[in-house]
């Protein structure tokens, strides 16, 4: 990866635009929505400072690996099973700052789980995002079953894409999960979006070898290895890996590496555990700060239109915020609701 | 009609919800082209292709989180787990994903799969082929738990676990597979799940047990009536949700409640059936709630004298019945 603080290039992006595949108005489409994303991250830390999120968890710094791997998804075709820091992934993929914000809030309209789950675990059925629980690495294995089904169905063309960070590769399920996949050459597309930590615990201690993508050598895969600050790079790769799958090539091992610009979540004081030269050198290299500046290099936008842009963004999460906070909270019977399907014997009736 | 033993009513309820409902898959260890180590799902893959029988790799967690997520998609997926002493490594597909995705999603989506497992002792079976595990799941809503004693409610209770909307598990005693044939009929039929089945009519003791227990129940009634007492066995199937009804109404016409089960005493069923009655039934009672379970070790030491020691037989549960009618 080149050193953007170094860089006297216009900008650092692998290549350009068109090269990966993306037309001019995607580009502004996904800047736009990159920096919507960071917007509702900044507003969510505020949130909980002020006490009204009692949970947040940060998708900041990952936009572009989220973003890219959202582009290479037929939303509401192929499935995505993500894990809690895909926020901005959620939004990508359709979820709107009010549903965000709905969510965080616990709102009876969150659409992720109607106030019952803590911030973090987006879900939206129509989009075929899949509802998540909080165990690390338990989920890569839902993806797994999605694409067993479409062999039972015979449907062709579908593809499941599941997102975990680095810290779940440890994990148990999550080896059962890319093994299978990788016996049945399924269709399934694995990206991690190494962020070099979990929560605490640097990669060195997480993951014996340098590359998480080394791992899927084992699995029967290729594993590849992306700038995840870097759209296009991510965006290219994701595609690449998602065709592949839906043309009934196999899977894939996608690793983004990236970092979190934040805390883990609102609960984490990481000064303890990285110091703030690291944190500022990551900064140099924000994946929106790049690809703005790429937009602007490509003249697909001017400075002015930037401001614009930015100004009209915060206009949004500001009523987002407000009609969030006047919705309403659950009603308290509901505490009951989907247990089981309609119909079905509770154990306290 | 046909004849049939546990295993062949399983197998039969397997076939031909499999050709009713090309939904319906199933997956395990050796499922396939050995048909399973108890021949549950003996000739499934000649029949139905390796799509739908599909020999899993030996990772429990991974043969459940496959099943949900084939179930979010719409399959209807029967997943075996070799033993329930193995089912552990799944517990967190089984209690933190599957019980939860229907709660969790506000309704979104619901994970209908069945989890099958062979449990309890008296097999020869040591530590780990011998374990009654179902109180590690009768705590989880979202969850039934069912436990079939006959060949008929094991297929009839096997077809509506399949067909219902939520997550089943379902354990089957593997001292009954090969035991007593009875009239199973062929094609569908379904027994319905939250239901306990009243085993023997009785008026002096009511006594709620499952599984094996249940035909060593009867044989101890059967001893006992004959000594002038006359007690009620009440199979209760289903474990979670427990029916609540057919135990509180045995109870109040008895006025004595026995419980029996292979799992261990200590945070095993009986607690909750007792709790149930002391808190709904108090007044009824005319004797303190009494529970014959397994000793707290684990099930069960390979020596054939330390199992015969360990397990529950007609005997022991007579003994049982004996002391509390005399309370």
């Amino acid at each position: 990866m080149s050193d953007a603080a170094a860089a006297p290039a216009p900008h650092d992006l692998c290549g350009d635009h068109a090269a990966a595949g993306l037309a001019d108005a995607q580009v502004l489409a996904a800047l736009r929505g990159m920096i919507q994303a960071r917007a509702v991250d900044d507003r969510l830390w505020l949130l909980s400072r002020q006490g009204k999120a009692h949970f947040v968890i940060t998708s900041a710094g990952h936009e572009a690996t989220q973003f890219g791997c959202a582009l290479a998804v037929h939303a509401g075709r192929d499935y995505v099973v993500p894990y809690y820091r895909d926020m901005a992934l959620a939004m990508a993929l359709g979820q709107t700052p009010l549903e965000i914000f709905l969510h965080a809030l616990g709102r009876a309209a969150d659409p992720s789980s109607g106030g019952r789950q803590m911030f973090g675990h987006f879900n939206s059925r129509a989009l075929r995002i899949v509802s998540g629980s909080s165990s690390v690495g338990s989920h890569p294995l839902h993806a797994v079953g999605l694409a067993w089904a479409f062999r039972i169905t015979k449907e062709r063309g579908l593809a499941a894409m599941t997102l975990f960070g680095e810290g779940a590769t440890a994990e148990g399920a999550w080896h059962e999960a890319i093994s299978f996949a990788g016996i049945h050459q399924l269709p399934v597309v694995f990206v991690c979006e190494n962020n070099q930590y979990a929560i605490s615990v640097p990669q060195a201690r997480e993951v014996p070898v340098p590359d998480v993508a080394a791992k899927a050598a084992g699995y029967g895969m290729p594993g590849v290895i992306v700038d995840g600050n870097d759209l296009f790079a991510v965006y290219a790769a994701a595609r690449q890996a998602m065709e592949r799958a839906r043309a009934g090539g196999g899977p894939t091992l996608l690793e983004c590496k990236t970092y979190r610009l934040r805390p883990h979540s609102n609960a984490d004081d990481d000064r303890k555990y990285r110091g703030e030269d690291e944190v500022s050198a990551w900064r140099a290299r924000d994946p929106i700060t790049r690809l703005e500046r790429y937009a602007l290099a490509a003249e697909l936008i001017d400075q002015t239109g930037v401001a614009e842009l930015r100004q009209a963004v915060a206009a949004e999460v500001e009523q987002a915020i407000d009609q969030a906070e006047r919705a309403p909270a659950p009603a308290v019977e509901t505490l009951f609701d989907h247990l089981y399907g309609a119909g079905e014997p509770s154990s306290d009736q | 009609m046909p004849q049939r033993n546990m295993i062949e009513a399983i197998r039969s309820a397997l076939a031909d919800e499999m050709a009713a409902d090309e939904r319906v898959f199933v997956l395990g260890e050796d499922v396939g082209v050995k048909g399973g180590v108890f021949l549950a799902t003996d000739g499934l893959l000649a029949r139905f292709g390796e799509d739908r029988v599909v020999d899993t790799p030996i990772a429990e967690a991974g043969i459940v989180g496959v099943a949900i997520g084939a179930s979010l998609h719409g399959l209807r997926p029967v997943a075996e787990i070799q033993f329930a002493d193995y089912i552990h490594p799944a517990i967190d597909q089984i209690l933190n994903e599957a019980a939860r995705f229907r709660y969790r999603s506000n309704g979104d989506w619901h994970c209908p799969i069945v989890v099958r497992a062979p449990f309890g002792a008296g097999v020869h079976g040591a530590l780990y082929h011998s374990q009654s595990t179902e109180a590690l799941f009768t705590s989880t809503p979202g969850l039934k738990v069912l436990a079939p004693s006959t060949p008929y409610d094991a297929k009839g209770l096997l077809i509506a676990a399949i067909r219902d909307p939520d997550p089943v598990v379902f354990f089957e005693h593997k001292q009954l597979y090969r035991g007593a044939r009875e009239e199973v009929p062929d094609g569908s039929y379904t027994v319905p799940i939250g239901r306990a089945a009243l085993r023997r009519p009785g008026n002096d003791i009511s006594l709620f047990t499952y599984g094996l227990m249940a035909h060593h129940s009867l044989a101890a009634a059967e001893e006992l009536a004959r000594e002038g007492v006359d007690v009620e066995v009440i199979d209760l199937r289903t474990l979670y949700p427990l029916d609540h009804a057919a135990i509180l109404e045995s109870v109040r016409k008895t006025g004595k409640a026995l419980i029996v089960h292979e799992d261990k005493l200590t945070g095993g069923l009986g607690g909750e059936v007792g709790a149930l009655i002391a808190e709904h039934a108090f007044e009824y009672l005319d004797a303190p709630v009494r529970r014959l379970a397994s000793p707290d070790v684990h099930a069960v030491a390979f020596s054939d004298v330390l199992e015969a020691h360990f397990m529950l037989n007609p005997a022991k549960i007579a003994a049982a019945i004996r002391d509390l009618a005399a309370y």
